[in-house]
């Protein structure tokens, strides 16, 4: 009997007609009981637009909002888990105040009343002691940061912290240093990608991702990849070059020598929008193929080739920088490098190359009249304090010179608590930033905080810097809150908001709430012109409701505006068609030079930064200074993300932790039988800065002078249950001393392993 | 009548897991067991590398091994070609088990039931499963072979598919296009 007769007959019927049922129940987005809501993820700092799938009030699903069309439905592993971050109950609900000796686990729990109360009161008396300057504010990035940032300006203090330092640092200055502000990326049109380990298939920014992992599918383009791990980037890869830890400087700059030496770059574009040509050429006048091959270990007649297959390909070529930029003290260097490199291909304005985003402001101007929203600031009104900062940050004379006031180097935290200097330091407010597993120095950090006055950790688990707080307030995640609208243009104009999936489990409250509420009974809210989150939207879209019923729909709204290349004709003939005012702005080349305007002091790119060289004689120009990773140890110890967390946010959530529950040390097996080490082994990664235990893992895709490890693991929090205990903080054995320039931590740091 | 079918392009799969974890909030799949899996695959000697990313996962064979051994035809295909079970003739002998040669099933330890991927058929009912609708880099392609214009037919008349386990003959509807990538160094 075959099955579709049985089903005809006997119990198959039932079976077949409940299957129908439940597939017509659960259409998804559409039954009776359900919705979908278009929000924003916060899983990372990526922000994708999402859509989550409510059912009798619980959030069930999340997938990517098809309305933004770069990313469609998807969403990626850590995304799809935040419904299991909603849900985890082991997330805090209820305010905790201290109830034990600073990190001990104890707590009672406080209504909302009691809480923000105590903090505010334990906040006046140190400003009323010591002066506001004597809290630090650290916050995760994004509208946290924002609100973080409004409430520090208002109770007076200037130490303010992003994660900038400890991660995308370097990018944020060096590549603005070069370009005046920082150029996007067009991976869908390229030919040629050199990609010096911006792993966008481990870190993971879906609309690049995909338009990367396509790229690199395509067999008429290559993508070159420098790393000396076998990384997920590095498996896509046409070619493969495994360079040594830290010296993609000293491969650039033989490059860069290559294309100056043969005049192989492109003269007419360098010659009308480049300072520095000169400068550029003393620089990199002995950094010949040859001089890198023992830095890097890639011979000569490669980077010969390669420099040659670049060439060819420009201008469709994008030399990649990449995100995370911590890989040596010489990273601002290596950074500047890849820009220089990207300005002598003559890619900047052209399809496959690199271009200014471009938002509604620039389209209302190309376009001739206001088609285009443009959102107001309400945080305008709050400014950083200018009293001095304990690191230095923005002052004339000072190292820490072009590092922006809100974000700081947060190495300079702990000396300045455990010194008391430059002044003393006896509070600090972190929301979501987890200082003890991301910056450089565990051990100080913890003797740091347990020396101050008052600690408040905001966060969603009791993280290892909660840990150590004296009031933990839950705050809600970012499917439970509504928060303002944000700018998404890149080649059309578009924006984007968060709206509230579900209400706060527990009744825990929103960034926005919490810190305009903290600002109130700190009696400081006085420069606040909103109390609600409607009411601060309403500002941005300045009154315009249709703006924010649209967000409020479908999560993202954007124009279907024709792409603009200022340096391709053929794109912007077609452009000035649909918008004929553009025609004002074309040139008798068919392109839009006059709109070439580099925010730099000089105007254009600089090959060489004068304002740098001013302000630290010897870094205004290429360099090889600083590249050592080493600091003569054997093995450099290297970190990176994995897909599946986020920092040291994520390694607690139970469907994450199933399926990553540790990230042991990777060693190539030739290393480790030197040593006598067995796979899975457990050792001591020891150096001058500090040592932790931590478990090997044999693999192939390594260099055999490299390890590496996944970034966020090795928790302490005892609240952290699944989680605690397990795997190898790096930032036991970090160097503290940040990279010139940008103030950047390095992540890459020589080690020994010692058997145990 | 429609006939689903799935392609995992293992060039586009970047091994990130989120299919794993749609997949297991979508059904609520139990601790320690799943209904599909990518397994990272690394193969070769420094620098000479490969690494492969692998789906594990019911294959919807035409010629099921597990609905020909099912003694109470528990184990069944529809129309649509989708291999389901029927939970409430299912005497739980784990016979279609054993003779799985893809491994794609086990037992749910809360309900003592079989499951298995079904292409989200009892969620969707033959929408974009859960997996495919979040793949950040639009790795695996679903639709309907019985119609020249879907996504999965397009797919298959211009890449190389190779079926699991092709010499079984239990036709599966489940192919790969398998990496071509690594292996190449200086």
């Amino acid at each position: 009997m075959n099955r579709r007769s049985f089903l005809k007959t006997s119990a198959g019927v039932g079976t077949l007609a409940t299957l129908k049922l439940n597939a017509k129940s659960s259409e998804i987005f559409k039954g009776s009981n359900e919705k979908g809501v278009a929000s924003v993820c916060e899983m990372c700092s990526t922000r994708c637009p999402i859509e989550a799938k409510v059912v009798d009030g619980k959030c069930v699903f999340i997938q990517g909002n098809s309305k933004f069309s770069s990313n469609k439905t998807s969403v990626c592993a850590r995304g799809g888990a935040g419904v299991n971050q909603l849900y985890d109950d082991q997330r805090l609900v209820k305010p905790l105040i201290r109830d034990g000796k600073r990190g001990s686990g104890k707590w009672k729990e406080a209504s909302w009343d009691e809480a923000l109360d105590f903090c505010a009161k334990k906040l006046n008396e140190i400003k009323d002691k010591y002066g506001p300057q004597a809290v630090v504010f650290t916050s995760k990035s994004g509208e946290s940061h924002t609100q973080l940032v409004n409430l520090a300006c208002a109770y007076g203090s200037s130490n303010i912290y992003s994660h900038w330092s400890c991660c995308p640092i370097t990018e944020k200055i060096a590549v603005p240093h070069t370009f005046g502000s920082s150029p996007k990326r067009d991976f869908a049109n390229a030919k040629y990608i050199v990609n010096f380990g911006h792993n966008l298939f481990e870190g993971i920014v879906i609309s690049d991702t995909k338009k990367l992992a396509k790229f690199a599918n395509d067999k008429s383009t290559k993508l070159l990849v420098l790393e000396p791990r076998f990384s997920g980037v590095a498996a896509k890869a046409d070619e493969w070059l495994p360079i040594r830890p830290g010296t993609d400087l000293a491969f650039l700059m033989a490059l860069i020598h290559v294309w100056l030496r043969d005049g192989k770059y492109d003269k007419k574009f360098v010659e009308k929008y480049t300072v520095g040509l000169e400068e550029l050429k003393m620089a990199v006048k002995d950094s010949t193929p040859k001089w890198q091959e023992s830095h890097t270990g890639i011979s000569a007649d490669t980077v010969e080739r390669v420099a040659d297959e670049i060439y060819k390909a420009s201008p469709k070529v994008i030399i990649d920088w990449g995100h995370k930029t911590t890989t040596t003290r010489a990273e601002y260097q290596r950074t500047r490098a890849i820009c220089i490199a990207n300005a002598l291909m003559g890619n900047f304005e052209k399809e496959g190359g690199i271009y200014f985003g471009k938002n509604s402001k620039t389209f209302n101007t190309l376009c001739g009249e206001e088609l285009f929203p443009v959102l107001a600031n309400p945080n305008s009104v709050f400014k950083v304090p200018k009293t001095p900062r304990i690191d230095g940050c923005g002052e004339d004379g000072h190292r820490h010179k072009f590092i922006p006031r809100k974000h700081g180097v947060l190495m300079d935290i702990v000396p300045a608590i455990l010194s008391q200097k430059p002044y003393p330091v006896k509070g600090w407010v972190s929301t979501r930033f987890n200082y003890l597993i991301n910056v450089a120095g565990e051990v100080d950090a913890i003797k740091a905080i347990k020396e101050l006055d008052f600690v408040l950790a905001i966060d969603i688990y009791e993280s290892d810097f909660a840990h150590f707080a004296d009031v933990i307030l839950p705050v809600a995640t970012y499917l439970e809150r509504d928060e303002g609208i944000q700018d998404k243009s890149g080649t059309a104009p578009g924006f984007y908001m968060r709206n509230k999936v579900v209400e706060p489990v527990g009744g825990t409250m929103g960034g926005y709430e919490l810190f305009r509420e903290l600002a109130r009974r700190l009696n400081i809210d006085k420069d606040y012109s909103w109390n609600t989150v409607a009411e601060y939207r309403m500002q941005q879209a300045k009154g315009n409701a249709e703006l924010i019923a649209s967000l409020e729909k479908d999560g993202y709204v954007g124009w279907k505006v024709p792409k603009v290349y200022y340096r391709e004709p053929k794109f912007i003939s077609k452009f000035v068609e649909k918008y004929p005012n553009a025609s004002q702005f074309v040139d008798e080349n068919g392109n839009m030079s006059s709109l070439m305007k580099f925010k730099t002091p000089s105007g254009k790119i600089e090959l060489f930064c004068a304002q740098v060289e001013e302000a630290l004689p010897g870094e205004g120009c290429l360099h090889t200074k600083d590249m050592d990773c080493y600091d003569g140890y054997d093995l450099c110890l290297m970190s990176g993300k994995t897909p599946i967390h986020t920092n040291g946010h994520t390694q607690n959530i139970k469907v994450l932790n199933d399926m990553m529950s540790e990230a042991p040390i990777w060693i190539h097996p030739n290393t480790a039988k030197k040593q006598g080490l067995k796979d899975g082994q457990r050792v001591l990664v020891r150096n001058k800065f500090g040592e932790g235990r931590a478990k090997i893992m044999f693999t192939e895709g390594i260099r055999e002078d490299a390890l590496f490890v996944y970034h966020g693991f090795g928790h302490i929090s005892s609240g952290l249950k699944r989680t605690n205990g397990v795997g190898f903080n790096q930032s036991k054995i970090l160097n503290p001393a940040d990279g010139p320039v940008c103030g950047t931590m390095v992540t890459n740091v020589g080690v020994e392993l010692v058997k145990i | 009548m429609k006939k689903f079918a799935m392609i995992h392009d293992e060039n586009l799969c970047i091994g990130c897991q989120a299919c794993s974890v749609a997949c297991r909030n979508e059904h609520g799949v139990a601790d320690d067991r799943y209904r599909l899996q990518v397994r990272a695959d690394l193969k070769g000697k420094f620098p000479k590398l490969k690494l492969n990313y692998e789906r594990h996962s019911c294959v919807m064979c035409d010629d099921a091994p597990c609905v020909e051994v099912c003694p109470t035809h528990a184990s069944f295909k529809t129309a649509e070609g989708i291999t389901l079970v029927d939970p409430t003739t299912c005497v739980g002998c784990k016979y279609c088990i054993l003779a799985c040669p893809y491994d794609a099933r086990f037992v749910d330890p809360k309900s003592g039931n079989i499951e298995k991927c079904t292409f989200c058929f009892e969620t969707r009912g033959g929408e974009i499963p859960a997996c495919v609708s979040v793949c950040p880099t639009d790795a695996l392609i679903f639709g309907d072979l019985n119609d020249p214009n879907s996504d999965v037919v397009k797919y298959a008349s211009t890449h190389s598919l190779e079926l699991p386990k092709e010499h079984l003959k239990t036709k599966p509807n489940l192919g790969f296009v398998r990496n071509y990538k690594g292996g190449n160094h200086e």
